[in-house]
């Protein structure tokens, strides 16, 4: 039992703070946000620094590492509320990887390895809600490969994407394809998202498609916890700044004659944020070094993580605007900004409800971190 | 980083829980399971098992006769002990004062009063807070005066936790009116059989006697029995403080006790009851975010590398969590919480429980009880300015 990170751990970690600071700053990544919320400029940086290829093996072009690497990534880029979306690097990396077959695997990992290529999970379905076993896309065999029909919605950079991962019913079951974007029959319709980022409603229609895992819902399953517990480093990482930037507040805003800070409401609820902020980051490590354990145990570790996620990720968020008073609630101030890229990844990958009735369901009669 | 233990921590482990198994008596074990009450006999004699063995100073060092062990080691104990149904290691000889007298005390001292806290033989009552210092313990009163080769004492100790059964007991009392309150406060330790004081038990709100005021009525003490310099004594009470303490969380406990609530909330139906239900996962997630909590402190505290200083989140969420399962243990039985019939708190108990199931009992009581662990041990207010200081400078 070990939380330390090594030295190439923090290396790696180094490397990436020190591109959100000199290389995405607030301007940037205003500037961005109001250019639609997707940069393929700042989506080449990361790229030259080799992270689209953290989960894929050497021999297919990517780094070979693991996820406390991607945890680490994952927070520094939190910290900077990095709009491009590159955990789906992360998601489709691992997928492919593990699942699809050689062909694939050449065609797609050397250039999501490299940045060439962005592919995102695109599994929302209208009357799915957060339920990963509801499909109503439909895929079929079309000759030597297969076709995919259906609808998807909020794709991450949807409408900026080279490939989707999309679960599709073949004879019934759910599978898991590769389609290109370049395909005929998919359109993309984009728009911008609550943070700031990008996202599209994606239509399938006949479209050819890679099949990636036949039997997908486990796939699926297991690219949503990626997913989550991604999403689980990316939100401590964003409210460790955010409680940064309140620290700061309370110590320099004086009203009645002192600073804010010195007030015991504002002091405990500082607090509180502290509590709900290592609570986060714990539960953060939890579901990444789950990662690699059997199913049911990973699953029930990233509905855990989440659950605790999204009390946190509120909390922190909710207290951070609060205490800045009135500046809080403007867009010019970049506490804002934070607040709605917590509150949007609370809605990430099942919501706190959400996953409070997948913790609520897996219920064992023992209980714990090795349980 | 990793979150598995090594295979010899798994081992220890093992081989802990084999022999809590086979030397833990049973009867003890069912009373902590269903929160029975405890007799002194019960507390006192697995602390002399364990004496035996050499663990009830389970955090000693080899060089006082302790196992010597690592953070790891004491945790997969504490863990063992509670999830097996040991009762709780009274923590005022062997964790609270031991740790003193090692660090500050003479050898005399040392070779005096460390064997009998080893053995469990003599019980050890913490004599700290008065009535009129809670939080603010530096404004402490009882008065020590140095008389020749003796102190006599006067003043009120209060909250005394089980001094009724207490051979010696441990103080903070004031040997000087100079400067800061906190630099005229001495260490001293005295036989509770000695003339001019009174311990009188204090019924608290779950009927039972688990605290005490002392009184000191001219005590007089051997002089050798002041434990470091005179007007050092804070600075040795917060000696104890800075020590790594994880089980001031007490999540080992915690976790045999969701157990047990699932255990009710099956018996009386509203397992099925999903509003019910979500609220026991909530607990669970809080208990594994704590334990996760817990295990980051011991991995900083075994590899040195980083240091993390979050005692007071620790306090603040473990009680919080204590409080929590009792009270839905408690609304899991609803109506049948209500009988208070506290012959049924015994073990043999062979009468007709209302509703029929008897492991109900104990719980509205046990929920009273719980209302001590955001107060004791500083206040959860007292955590949270603690906190905020380490935040906010």
């Amino acid at each position: 039992m070990d939380f330390d990170f090594s030295d190439d751990q923090q290396q790696l970690r180094d490397a990436v703070a020190k591109w959100v600071d000199k290389g995405y700053s607030f301007e940037r990544r205003r500037a961005i946000e109001d250019a639609g919320g997707f940069s393929r400029e700042a989506w080449d940086e990361l790229a030259e620094l080799g992270l689209g290829g953290l989960l894929i093996p050497e021999d297919d072009g990517g780094l070979g590492m693991g996820a406390v690497e991607m945890m680490v990534v994952m927070e520094e880029l939190g910290r900077g509320i990095v709009l491009e979306p590159l955990a789906q690097s992360f998601i489709a990396g691992a997928v492919l990887a593990g699942h699809a077959d050689e062909a694939t695997r050449t065609e797609w990992l050397p250039r999501i390895a490299g940045g060439q290529a962005l592919v995102v999970l695109a599994q929302q379905e209208k009357k799915a809600r957060y339920r990963l076993d509801v499909c109503e896309a439909q895929a079929a065999k079309a000759g030597s490969g297969y076709t995919v029909t259906g609808a998807k919605s909020v794709v991450p950079a949807g409408d900026q994407a080279d490939a989707y991962l999309v679960p599709a019913r073949l004879d019934g079951k759910i599978a898991l394809f590769l389609v290109p974007r370049s395909e005929d029959g998919v359109a993309a319709r984009g728009y911008g998202t609550q943070d700031g980022s990008r996202a599209a409603e994606v239509v399938f229609d006949k479209a050819a498609a890679a099949l990636v895992a036949a039997d997908g819902l486990p796939v699926l399953e297991h690219a949503v916890d990626i997913g989550i517990a991604a999403a689980c480093a990316e939100g401590v990482g964003a409210m460790d700044k955010m409680l940064a930037l309140t620290v700061e507040y309370l110590n320099t805003r004086k009203q009645f004659g002192v600073l804010i800070g010195s007030f015991q409401a504002l002091r405990h609820r500082a607090a509180d944020m502290k509590m709900q902020l290592e609570l986060a980051r714990s539960m953060s490590y939890y579901a990444n070094l789950k990662l690699g354990a059997p199913a049911a145990e990973r699953r029930q570790a990233a509905a855990r993580a989440k659950y605790q996620l999204g009390v946190s990720m509120r909390f922190v968020s909710q207290s951070a605007v609060q205490m800045h008073g009135g500046i809080g609630v403007t867009d010019e101030y970049v506490g804002s900004h934070y607040f709605r890229k917590l509150t949007q990844m609370e809605m990430t990958y099942g919501d706190t409800l959400h996953h409070l009735s997948e913790v609520s369901a897996r219920m064992q009669d023992t209980a714990g971190v090795f349980a | 980083m990793d979150l598995a233990f090594t295979p010899e921590e798994q081992k220890f482990r093992e081989d802990v829980r084999a022999w809590v198994a086979e030397h833990l008596p049973k009867e003890t074990a069912r009373k902590v399971h269903n929160a029975l009450e405890l007799t002194r006999e019960d507390i006192q004699g697995w602390a002399k098992i364990l004496g035996k063995k050499g663990w009830l100073g389970y955090g000693w060092p080899k060089e006082f006769g302790g196992p010597g062990w690592t953070a790891v080691q004491r945790h997969l104990f504490e863990e063992e002990c509670a999830l097996a149904g040991a009762p709780r290691i009274i923590p005022f000889g062997p964790v609270m004062v031991a740790p003193v007298i090692m660090a500050f005390g003479s050898p005399e001292q040392q070779k005096r009063f460390l064997p009998g806290i080893a053995s469990g033989e003599v019980w050890w009552s913490q004599g700290y807070s008065e009535p009129g210092s809670g939080s603010d313990l530096a404004s402490l009163r009882t008065r020590a005066e140095r008389k020749g080769d003796k102190y006599v004492i006067n003043g009120q100790k209060t909250w005394t936790t089980l001094g009724q059964y207490g051979d010696w007991m441990f103080n903070l009392v004031r040997t000087s009116t100079e400067g800061k309150p906190q630099t005229g406060i001495s260490f001293i330790v005295l036989d509770m059989k000695s003339p001019g004081v009174t311990v009188r038990p204090i019924k608290l709100m779950d009927g039972g006697f688990e605290v005490n005021d002392v009184f000191f009525d001219n005590v007089e003490v051997p002089a050798e029995n002041l434990i470091g310099e005179e007007n050092k004594g804070w600075t040795y009470a917060k000696h104890l403080l800075s020590h790594e303490r994880t089980n001031i969380a007490d999540v080992n406990r915690a976790k045999r006790e969701l157990e047990r609530l699932k255990r009710i909330a099956k018996a009386e139906g509203v397992w099925d009851d999903l509003r019910f239900r979500d609220e026991i996962a909530r607990l669970e997630v809080d208990i594994v975010a704590l334990e996760m909590l817990v295990l980051r402190v011991l991995s900083a505290a075994t590899s040195g590398k980083n240091s993390l200083d979050i005692a007071g989140l620790l306090k603040i969420k473990g009680s919080e969590i204590q409080q929590r399962y009792s009270e839905l243990m408690m609304l899991a039985g609803g109506p049948f919480s209500l009988p208070l019939i506290r012959e049924a708190m015994h073990a043999g108990w062979q009468g007709d429980f209302p509703g029929g199931n008897p492991t109900l009992a104990p719980l509205a009581s046990t929920y009273f009880n719980m209302r001590k662990t955001t107060i004791y041990g500083g206040s959860n207010e007292v955590q949270r300015n603690i906190v905020a200081q380490t935040v906010l400078g």
